[in-house]
């Protein structure tokens, strides 16, 4: 029996699919059987970071309507033999599934992976109600804004009242430099705000937006700081202990040579 | 109300154990954080154990008691009743209301209480000053 993980996060544009893509991936890497739920119906966006779009026959409306079966609708990703995505429709809305259908989907879906990932739209409405219906655990993603944390501090507190296992923060898009200069919020104030358990701070790093473009996923890139963060998180949702990045490694080679002298 | 809510009695030492419950002394314990978009209501005092963070209200009839970080909405003695008090181990609400006296926090800057704080009514303004246990105005 898989576990059934959701990532979300209330607000929109923090990094909830890119997170999804990249565990995904980074699970997949250490040899896991996984799959990712896109329950973003309407605004399909999983498989066109994963690099899948032109796979799609069926999706997820599809499955829960029962046109077709669930082995049809799965796509197998084209560079790990373990990892597959169940894609979102883009033409209906989020009131074409419901928690009960949810629920049965991803306990059959569990029986044959090891990880169910599921990438839960923005909101706190019906898709977020459907996309945590199935789940066991939660991985709360945040960015260093106020109304980001703010945003995560409601969907924590939602997250509460469920039958579910206290979930686990992320907080993605860190820079460094601006936290120093005291221009972001700390990772020691939202820890403080959320007092829930980090599992992974992922750094500000543009190959994240060179890696969604190309559908290729930025863990699979070795010199990308947000994947090795990301295979980080990977490891230790497995168990692992991996001690939290040190970001102050992050900046160019001329940066790293400084440091290396003692001058950064 | 179970788990986290407990309702409970807490009976002034001045009324004996003969006084029925009201709203001076009908109490609501809430064992967990209040979060972003959860609101407390109670038709008594209102005690948390955990912090109300920013988005989060309480709102009490009675007084309220905050083991921990007050940094939401509060609203102390919210049907009119002016000797409802409001403490918090940090005091640093985005609004503050005892009766129909209404304060905010400064636009600027963040002010830094590193001692329990008790907000009430004196002279028709709402006061913040340090909390010294024992004191008389509770």
């Amino acid at each position: 029996m898989g576990e059934v993980i959701v990532v979300t996060s209330g607000k929109g544009g923090v990094g909830k699919t890119t997170t999804t893509a990249n565990l995904g991936t980074g699970l997949a890497m250490l040899g896991k059987r996984v799959v990712m739920v896109d329950t973003d119906i309407g605004l399909r966006n999983l498989d066109v970071v994963m690099g899948l779009e032109n796979r799609i026959v069926y999706d997820l409306v599809d499955v829960v309507e029962g046109r077709c079966r669930l082995k049809q609708a799965l796509i197998k990703d084209k560079r790990f033999e373990n990892l597959f995505l169940l894609p979102a429709n883009q033409t209906k809305d989020k009131t074409a599934v419901n928690r009960v259908q949810m629920q049965e989907l991803t306990k059959k879906l569990k029986e044959d992976f090891e990880f169910v990932l599921i990438d839960c739209p923005a909101g706190i409405e019906m898709g977020f109600r459907n996309a945590i219906a199935g789940a066991e655990k939660a991985l709360v993603v945040t960015t260093p804004e106020v109304a980001a944390v703010r945003d995560a501090d409601r969907i924590i507190g939602l997250l509460e009242a469920e039958e579910m296992l206290p979930p686990r923060l992320i907080i993605n898009r860190v820079r460094l430099d601006m936290v120093k200069k005291g221009d972001m919020m700390d990772i020691e104030d939202i820890l403080d705000i959320l007092a829930i358990d980090l599992i992974g701070v992922v750094p500000e790093d543009e190959y994240i937006i060179v890696s969604t473009n190309k559908g290729e996923p930025a863990v699979l890139e070795k010199h990308s700081r947000a994947g090795q963060a990301y295979q980080n998180i990977s490891r230790r949702l497995l168990g692992e202990e991996v001690p939290i990045m040190d970001l102050e490694a992050s900046g160019g080679l001329m940066a790293r040579i400084k440091k290396l002298f003692g001058w950064g | 109300m179970s788990g986290v809510f407990q309702e409970c009695f807490f009976v002034l030492e001045k009324e004996g154990l003969t006084s029925i419950p009201t709203r001076d002394n009908h109490t609501l314990l809430v064992k967990r954080t209040v979060r972003s978009g959860q609101r407390i209501t109670y038709a008594g005092n209102i005690v948390i154990m955990g912090d109300v963070n920013p988005g989060g209200e309480v709102i009490a009839e009675g007084s309220v008691i905050v083991m921990g970080d007050l940094k939401g909405v509060v609203h102390a003695g919210s049907s009119g009743d002016e000797k409802a008090v409001v403490i918090a181990f940090r005091l640093k609400p985005i609004q503050l209301r005892i009766a129909g006296f209404i304060t905010r926090s400064p636009d600027e800057g963040e002010s830094r209480s590193d001692h329990p704080e008790i907000a009430h009514i004196q002279d028709g303004n709402v006061v913040i000053e340090k909390y010294h246990p024992g004191c008389e105005k509770i």
